[in-house]
């Protein structure tokens, strides 16, 4: 009965249900596009920056992550790798060493900081290779006169004044504390002079371990998943499972949250400063909701005096009031979902263009895009019928305690 | 009483004030004397040497083989023999300067004096302690306690001294007048490192320890001994082109 009353009572009055539908679809179709954006565009960038910098989790010997020191280097590293491939949520993982340095050419000298990569995979676990602004991606092979090739960022490239096919000379400290000294080809240059890679020099893994006296040993086990998401759930699991290798001891898990700490907190700032933003147009969005509510219900006091007249209860017109309005805002809101499907599509899969591209770990981020999933819809979704649902109440109230007499007399 | 002890403080005052200061002279250029034996020890008037470093640290150890010439305290060189990927590594010093060349990048060096105190090829040694840029006779002032056995001389760096020793104490064996051992100290006292020297062999007409052993105290497990495999003296082939960058390049 108060079901089909309250539905009456919205088709009967179809201007004033209408604008309020399109108050509340309205802030339905904002808060959702500005939450999907929010969301799309840290996803991306996160996505972005684990997939070009850290991988989603990275393992590493002892406390090498806080104090890198040459020596802190995974010995079996071939037996912790076996263990990774037998798991299944693994997509790739990849091999690393690490070692400042000092790059020199004719023209000078620079500081650099040496990453010797496995090429094969690391192109399959992060996007270095798109990072080759010239020339060719890294060969574990060294060329006809037996030079390895190296890559280079465009800050050495430059203050050194050499390019592809020049030599780069490199000298750094080997882990038996010699003095590591070597000969490289420049095959390729990484990044432009704004990219974080500008300092970096990549090196066949083999030719690093050679460089520095590491044979056999690595620095840095970096994994990807199906998504940085998963990198905290994934690092619980795999701790007991690593523990138990008897040939690699004292291996430490991190997620990607745990290596690059500044990072992620300032995107966590960051966030919830949006989340404010976002809080506010819900706000907005409400007041205009109660405003409408409030609204309807001073219009109807005729009406509402009418039914306490004929005997009507105060908790079946709050109810009454309350129903109405929920089933107004569900309606309204399933409509406006059907109208920003398509809109948060494009966003999604087009996005909008940045005029100048924001160089993201050597990888250029040059557009901002949303992101469609439930929470995206849903929460949105629940808080607009439920705030509905909350404000319809004082106004609710105030039909419900109206005096008949009061209430008829007024017109 | 008191008419007799004038006349003996009077004696006790004069021995003081005009018997210390030729006492002390005598003591410091005994001290030198001494210091600048031990210092030529390894080196008369020119020398060569094979030498074996071994270089041990927690995480590796490391054994280089390695020849030295040198010609008074002004020139030096030192050539690695092996590993293999060291081979050829050589480093020179002339004067007040010092070089380092690598062979596999064909690249001379140049040792700035902030390096000096600096690791020489990652071992315990500095750069400073190999080519002796340092001559501890003009840059500290020397104190002489001799035992019946032991000359122990105590170094202070001088005023104007730019050191990183606050002190350096250097015990020498009065009977075969070799040195036994160099102590370290800094600023504070506190012992950083010791130097020893054991295991007296006779090269040619002279007869010294043939092995050093360089412990930092202040790294646990960081040690650093050299054997000297051959010494000899006043050889033939040590002769000032030993001594240039051209031969600092030459393969050999």
């Amino acid at each position: 009965m108060l079901l089909k009353l309250a539905f009456r009572n919205i088709f009967r009055q179809r201007r004033r249900s209408a604008l309020t539908a399109l108050s509340i679809g309205g802030g339905y179709i904002l808060c959702a596009l500005s939450f999907s954006l929010i969301e799309g565009s840290y996803n991306n960038l996160i996505e972005l920056f684990t997939l070009t910098k850290t991988g989603h989790v990275q393992i590493h010997q002892g406390n090498y992550l806080k104090r890198p020191k040459i020596h802190k280097a995974i010995d079996n590293y071939a037996a912790v790798g076996q263990k990774l491939d037998q798991l299944e949520e693994i997509k790739s993982y990849s091999f690393r060493v690490f070692a400042p340095a000092l790059a020199y050419s004719d023209e000078g000298n620079h500081p650099a900081q040496v990453i010797g990569i496995d090429p094969d995979r690391e192109q399959t676990t992060t996007l270095v290779k798109e990072k080759v602004t010239a020339g060719h991606y890294l060969t574990d092979q060294p060329d006809d006169d037996g030079y390895f090739q190296a890559m280079i960022g465009s800050g050495i490239a430059e203050s050194l004044e050499i390019g592809l096919g020049d030599d780069l000379i490199l000298i750094s400290e080997g882990a038996d504390g010699s003095i590591a000294n070597d000969v490289f080809k420049v095959g390729a240059i990484v990044g432009d002079r704004n990219s974080v890679d500008k300092g970096n020099v990549y090196l066949p893994l083999n030719a690093a371990q050679t460089f520095l006296a590491l044979e056999g040993r690595v620095h840095e086990v970096v994994l990807t998943l199906d998504s940085y998401k998963e990198s905290e759930s994934f690092a619980k699991r795999l701790q007991p499972g690593l523990s138990s290798l008897p040939v690699a001891p004292d291996l430490t898990i991190s997620t990607w949250q745990q290596v690059e700490v500044d990072f992620y907190k300032s995107m966590q700032s960051d966030k919830q400063g949006n989340h404010v933003t976002l809080g506010i147009i819900l706000f907005i969005v409400f007041i205009g909701v109660l405003n409408t509510v409030l609204m309807s219900v001073l219009e109807r006091t005729r009406e509402f005096g009418v039914l306490k007249a004929i005997g009507s209860r105060p908790g079946t017109i709050l109810s009454l009031v309350a129903m109405e309005t929920t089933l107004l805002a569900t309606m309204s809101v399933i409509v406006s979902f059907v109208i920003a499907l398509p809109v948060m599509y494009w966003m999604t899969h087009v996005g909008f263009a940045l005029s100048e591209p924001i160089d993201v770990g050597g990888i250029a981020f040059s557009a901002f895009r949303g992101e469609m999933s439930v929470p995206v819809f849903g929460i949105p979704f629940l808080l607009l019928i439920s705030f509905a649902l909350l404000i319809s109440i004082p106004p609710g109230i105030r039909a419900a305690k109206i005096s008949p007499t009061q209430a008829m007399s007024s017109h | 009483m008191g008419l007799i002890q004038i006349p003996r403080i009077k004696v006790l005052l004069a021995v003081l004030i005009f018997a210390t200061p030729p006492l002390q002279a005598a003591n410091q250029a005994d001290a030198i004397k001494i210091i600048d034996e031990m210092e030529a020890i390894y080196r008369g008037e020119s020398s060569r040497a094979d030498i074996t470093m071994i270089v041990q640290t927690p995480q590796y150890q490391r054994e280089m083989k390695m020849t030295s010439s040198a010609i008074g305290e002004e020139q030096s060189f030192i050539r690695i023999l092996s590993p293999k990927k060291d081979r050829g590594i050589a480093t020179l010093k002339l004067d007040e300067e010092m070089w380092n060349y690598f062979p596999k990048i064909n690249k001379v060096i140049k040792v700035p004096p902030s390096m000096m105190m600096g690791s020489w090829m990652g071992s315990d040694f500095t750069n400073d302690d190999l080519v002796k840029q340092t001559t501890l006779t003009d840059e500290y002032d020397l104190t002489l306690n001799e035992t019946d056995t032991e000359y122990t001389i105590t170094l202070v760096p001088k005023a104007q001294t730019v050191t990183v020793w606050g002190k350096i104490e250097y015990v020498v064996n009065r009977m075969e007048m070799v040195p036994v051992a160099q102590n370290f100290y800094d600023d504070r006292g506190e012992l950083i490192r010791t130097l020893a020297f054991s295991e007296l062999k006779q090269f040619g007409n002279h007869r010294v320890p043939s092995r050093l052993e360089m412990i930092p105290l202040n790294k646990a497990g960081h040690k650093t001994i050299i054997i000297y495999d051959n010494l000899v003296f006043d050889p033939e082939d040590v002769d000032p082109s030993v001594f240039t960058l051209r031969n600092l390049k030459s393969r050999f």
